[in-house]
């Protein structure tokens, strides 16, 4: 049985059958909010299918380090954090997106766009993704690149965008702060 | 009341005034930018503010039912969904060897989008 199998993985980050029934919640909750309907046999249905579908898709959402001696489960962030993080970056958001639209609706385009280096390094796999998908989704940044070693190729559209990817205490410390990860972060310059 | 009309409307109507203004800003620069990857910017990356704007005003304006949530889950959806498809993008024209146009390698840029051009007429 591969269920009894995960369960006893002691390389898995944090207790298997609580990841579980969490997605399983989550899943149901999903499941009412698209349903709508509160008769037993509906709800019937989706407790049973949330629960098969947790039970079936949990191995294959576990991802490895680099070293392959940890497993961490990829939606097992504390959602108190979660919520901070999303609040922090719809902020960040708002701002960003405020100088983008100032630098190119000015009469002459207040841009100097370039391509920045950082690596950042850290043991949770999912950090390097949600730090390139944050990076993204900023205005003024794009990811265009991140090689195997954890080097970040991004285009910045503006100085302050680019000057604001430089900086460890910004986003790369927030997303080690969400997944309680210990990082490294090198510059390795900008090319104009 | 204000302006006769009802409070909740009011402040749909002014999420969705605010997010129509970030989607023009962002059609403005599509069109302003000088090359590929900034474009990029200007179309997947200060969209997403415009339509998650638009969306709040929507699920205001529909009050507390489950139609506003899923019109939050939506936005949700999106925005996990466009900064992949920005990456995607910018990492095609990367590998394939697209310049960077910067202050200073802007003639070149032009000169490759001007030769591109060329070969695909």
């Amino acid at each position: 049985m591969t269920n009894s199998s995960v369960l006893r993985d002691k390389s898995i980050v944090g207790a298997p059958i609580v990841h579980m029934v969490c997605m399983a919640v989550l899943l149901f909750a999903f499941w009412m909010l698209l349903s709508g309907n509160t008769e037993v046999k509906f709800i019937t249905y989706g407790v049973l299918t949330s629960i098969i579908a947790s039970w079936v898709c949990y191995p294959l959402l576990l991802v490895s380090n680099l070293a392959g001696t940890k497993k961490y489960f990829i939606f097992g962030i504390n959602p108190f954090k979660l919520i901070c993080y999303f609040f922090w970056l719809m902020g960040q958001l708002i701002l960003a997106n405020i100088d983008v639209i100032k630098a190119t609706v000015r009469p002459e385009l207040q841009i100097n766009p370039c391509v920045v280096r950082f690596r950042y390094k850290a043991d949770n796999p999912m950090a390097e993704v949600i730090l390139a998908n944050s990076i993204t989704l900023t205005p003024g940044t794009v990811t265009m690149n991140v090689t195997p070693e954890g080097v970040f190729e991004v285009h910045a559209l503006t100085d302050g965008a680019a000057a604001g990817l430089e900086d460890p205490s910004g986003m790369p410390g927030k997303v080690a702060w969400l997944l309680g990860q210990d990082f490294t972060f090198e510059k390795m310059g900008r090319d104009y | 009341m204000i302006f006769g009309i009802p409070v909740r409307e009011f402040i749909a109507f002014v999420l969705m005034g605010l997010g129509l203004i970030f989607l023009v800003g962002s059609a403005i620069g599509m069109l302003r930018l000088p090359d590929f990857y900034s474009r990029v910017h200007a179309s997947g990356n200060s969209e997403t503010l415009g339509t998650a704007l638009v969306f709040l005003g929507l699920a205001v304006y529909n009050g507390f039912t489950d139609a506003s949530f899923k019109i939050i889950v939506i936005f949700l959806f999106v925005f996990l969904g466009n900064p992949i498809g920005s990456h995607i993008l910018s990492k095609a024209a990367y590998k394939t060897g697209h310049p960077v146009w910067t202050r200073k390698h802007a003639d070149e840029v032009e000169e490759f989008e001007k030769q591109a051009g060329e070969e695909e007429n």
